[in-house]
């Protein structure tokens, strides 16, 4: 079908537009909001981050990890306890961070990926779980409960100006990476594998090492916005590992759409600005987001991005008819 | 001998689905396993492939023993199989079905940072193009019919490139011209891909028509083996038949 090429800009540009927005809003946001607005944001980034590793495996290999919160604990805290107890610098305790990350979520993903959809998640959830404990109980180490504080960092993060910039250009360039791994052949196998396990390990693919690796790139980014949150809050607490903060990046996935790559992004934005404005009215956001997931799960399983997919579609159905029409004319 | 078995069982239960079945394949044959219903062949072909280990017995490829191989070693080794219903990747586009076979075939499935979009493109339309489905290359697998679905299938295991193929019912489903028509791709692909080709049919025109060897299993034995004119005269293939020739 043959559209006009004016009509052609104009899906392409309907397409890109609210990332474009969301990137332009990101760039100047110092310019146009205040301070809460910049922190909130950096909250907001890293959450993105986190819940956009979450969907490498979920919405793009199948596979629903309820533990993702562990990894994001152990890379913070990998920070925090090079900060607290060595001279090494802070920035590159960060690398320090994705490596540990990286070596317990082989681990834990070796046993974990040999089980499938509804065992994997509570296996999931479960190693996770028994990662908090650990940082909990550990108080000659870890400080358990009381977390550890007052975390020194370089003092060109002093503004949080600059913190703000430092938290997007880092996390940008994770987002870049994760999106060239998703759309990579590596990426296209995932989706091989979510569609048609059987269909794959006949083409010569061995499962359970592919999602592993997958596995293990989901966590290593979860530990990187473990390591800048901590750098961020310049504090932490086991608290950020429990196994309940691992629903968060599921409910943003679900809310923004698992089948698009910037859904949990939209998600992220979604859920903590919705969070930090019905907080200042009521206590009862637990309910109110309950209430939106339900609603997000029946009505609109692909999330806001499928719904915006979805009307892009019907629009550019509109438009080709219009011009078919205008065609038949003649 | 492209391909061995030697007194391969395998039973359910109580139920002898397969009983010490010997079985050679030559390279280059187009060889035909039939048999009435229930008589074994989808379980003998799911033991060739590794979808199911068998309770004892051997299968050799090419003199090394596959047995207890999982299913994709098996492919690493040159045996590609399509199955009974088209395995076939239904959310992704014709071309991507095809394309995501050939990722992994030539050793591009562990490519972190390339651009999956740009990468055995031209390799892709070619097989494509073998399969007749380069016009339908951007529609979704899951709405194509169902015998387009086969001939996607085809292209997906071609895209593997076997030694070795096994075909579970290629023709299932299909409407006379699809039928004829698969045939001849078949035929054609065996001799420009120089492949050996192993498959099962209940249609006896698609047997004939094809087979250069036959066996015939029934309730889990081998009762024939050869050439096809010599398996057609033979007195127990056609006891076995009697009654299955409204077929």
């Amino acid at each position: 079908m043959m559209l006009s090429s004016s009509n052609r800009w104009t899906t392409l540009l309907l397409d890109k537009l609210p990332l474009i927005l969301l990137i332009l809003i990101a760039l100047f946001l110092p310019l146009l909001f205040s301070e809460y607005y910049l922190l909130l944001t950096g909250y907001i980034l890293i959450a993105a981050l986190l819940a956009q590793s979450f969907n490498l495996m979920f919405g793009f290999m199948g596979k629903l990890s309820f533990g993702h919160a562990g990894y994001f604990g152990i890379g913070a805290y990998t920070v925090a306890l090079i900060a607290t107890n060595t001279k090494i610098p802070l920035l590159f305790s960060i690398p320090a961070a994705i490596i540990v990350t990286g070596i317990i979520a082989t681990i834990i993903g070796f046993f974990c990926v040999r089980r499938s959809g509804y065992y994997f998640a509570i296996l999931t959830m479960a190693f996770s779980q028994l990662l908090f404990v650990i940082v909990y109980k550990w108080y000659g180490f870890t400080h358990g409960d009381d977390g550890i504080h007052a975390i020194p960092v370089p003092t060109f993060l002093d503004s949080s100006v600059a913190q703000y910039y430092f938290n997007l250009v880092l996390i940008g360039i994770a987002m870049a990476i994760l999106w060239k791994i998703t759309f990579s052949p590596f990426g296209y196998i995932l989706r091989c594998m979510r569609d048609n396990p059987v269909r794959t390990e006949f083409n010569g693919i061995k499962l359970t090492r592919y999602q592993l690796i997958a596995f293990v790139i989901a966590a290593l980014f979860a530990g990187f916005a473990g390591a800048i949150f901590t750098i961020f809050n310049r504090a932490v607490t086991p608290g950020i590992m429990d196994w309940t903060r691992s629903a968060d990046p599921v409910i943003m996935t679900v809310i923004g759409g698992q089948f698009s790559f910037f859904g949990p992004l939209i998600g992220a934005v979604i859920f903590l600005f919705l969070q930090s404005y019905i907080l200042g009215y009521t206590i009862f956001w637990p309910i109110i987001i309950g209430s939106i997931l339900v609603i997000v799960v029946l009505f609109l399983p692909e999330g806001v991005t499928g719904l915006y997919q979805k009307i892009l579609k019907a629009i550019k159905q509109k438009h080709q008819d219009k011009t078919k029409s205008e065609l038949n004319k003649y | 001998m492209l391909l061995q078995t030697q007194a391969l069982t395998k039973s359910f239960g109580r139920l002898i689905a397969v009983n010490e079945i010997d079985i050679e394949v030559q390279k280059g044959d187009l060889h035909a396993i039939i048999g009435p219903n229930g008589a074994g062949k989808s379980t003998f072909f799911n033991l060739l492939s590794g979808l199911l280990k068998p309770d004892s017995g051997k299968i050799f490829y090419r003199k090394e023993e596959i047995t207890k191989l999982p299913p994709h070693r098996i492919c690493q080794m040159g045996i590609s199989k399509s199955f009974q219903v088209a395995s076939i990747y239904p959310l992704l586009s014709v071309f991507e079905n095809v394309q995501g076979a050939l990722f992994s075939t030539k050793g591009k499935s562990l490519s972190f940072f390339s651009s999956a979009k740009k990468i055995l493109v031209k390799e892709t339309y070619r097989i494509l193009e073998n399969v007749e489905l380069v016009d339908k290359a951007d529609i979704p697998g899951g709405e194509l019919s169902q015998g387009d679905r086969k001939q996607l299938e085809l292209g997906i295991v071609l895209a593997n490139e076997p030694e070795l193929l096994l075909l579970d019912e290629p023709t299932a489903g299909m409407s006379p011209e699809e039928t004829t028509g698969t045939m001849e791709l078949i035929k054609r692909m065996r001799n420009e891909r120089d492949l050996t080709i192993i498959f099962t049919e209940h249609d006896m025109s698609v047997v004939f028509g094809m087979a250069t060897r036959i066996s015939v299993l029934h309730q889990g034995s081998l009762i024939a083996d050869g050439e096809p004119e010599k398996v057609r005269a033979d007195e127990k293939v056609h006891k076995i038949y009697l009654g299955e020739e409204a077929n």
